[in-house]
């Protein structure tokens, strides 16, 4: 069972060229999450907003930069991820079960 | 194994065998567990963090440039792990571990930053036993913590066996299962700097 390591790097001579072209929308994905970051950091320093509008928008902010990494990074988007959506969206309703019964059943 | 030996690797190598998409359904599988997981810490901690006994406030302990500077080597960790995934796909292994290696160093470069955010806590009178806030914050920050310096643990025996196994479609998987958990990780750490510190800091 030997390994065969020795040829995968010396027939690729042209390695500028061999960056496949999914680079850049990884670069985009991480450039959105950077903005969403620096949004929700802004509008807690700022300070000017009422509590709860930020505390939705917050979430909200959280939610869409937790969807831009999942399908870029993670794959979501791509064919023959059916299970790994339905394992996730899984743990997601028991998550917002937890919360919600946290949130507004133990101190009410 | 496969009767021949392989002069380039299959396109994507992680997926070439059953047990490869195996290890990929059941790491879903896991993922879908330690959402749960994270979902009670966190449900805890949003119960229990007005709760301070006396101790110190969230709006207190909390430092914004400290929590960027966290926020941005995870992101940017999160970014390097794509690239090596790419570097994989491509068949480069020498920038593969290139990649590896710098992700390596930023999830270092994380955990210190966390360690030394909890000493500086404990300092300033935040110990475990503090409040149920200070217990709860530990907990959900802790675990996740935890879960760095386990993927750090994980990527270093990845890096051996690249080094000295080489990328085949045996290593592939755990290359792309190591990438799978480090975007979780990073995932989880957007809910934290969302819910325990930028939240903290709305009075």
């Amino acid at each position: 069972m030997s390994s065969p390591t020795q040829d995968t790097t010396t027939q690729y001579p042209n390695a500028k060229r061999t960056r496949p072209e999914g680079a850049k929308k990884h670069i985009i994905a991480y450039v959105f999450s950077l903005i969403l970051t620096f949004i929700s950091f802004a509008i807690v320093m700022a300070g000017e907003l009422t509590n709860s509008f930020v505390y939705t928008l917050l979430v909200v902010l959280a939610i869409l930069q937790v969807f831009i990494q999942m399908t870029f990074w993670m794959h979501m988007k791509d064919r023959g991820h059916t299970f790994a959506i339905i394992a996730i969206l899984t743990g997601c309703l028991f998550v917002i079960t937890f919360i919600i019964m946290a949130v507004f059943w133990t101190w009410w | 194994m496969s009767s021949h030996v392989e002069e380039t690797l299959p396109h994507e190598p992680e997926r070439a065998t059953l047990e490869g998409r195996n290890k990929v359904t059941g790491f879903w599988l896991f993922l879908g567990g330690e959402t749960v997981l994270f979902g009670t810490l966190f449900a805890a901690y949003l119960t229990l963090r007005g709760q301070l006994n006396g101790g110190p406030s969230a709006n207190d302990l909390f430092d914004f440039l400290l929590v960027a500077i966290a926020t941005a080597l995870l992101l940017t960790s999160s970014l390097t792990s794509v690239f090596a995934l790419q570097a994989m796909h491509a068949n480069k292994v020498k920038s593969l571990i290139v990649w590896l290696v710098v992700t390596l160093l930023l999830g270092v470069g994380f955990l210190g930053l966390e360690i030394y955010e909890f000493v500086h806590y404990v300092d300033h009178g935040h110990g475990f036993t503090t409040s149920a806030f200070s217990t709860s914050f530990y907990t959900l920050v802790g675990f996740h913590g935890a879960h760095v310096a386990f993927g750090i643990l994980w990527l270093l025996s990845i890096l051996y066996q690249l080094k000295f196994r080489g990328l085949n479609t045996t290593t592939a998987p755990k290359v792309y299962l190591f990438g799978m958990y480090w975007h979780f990780i990073d995932v989880v750490w957007v809910f934290i700097f969302t819910v325990v510190y930028l939240m903290g800091k709305v009075v």
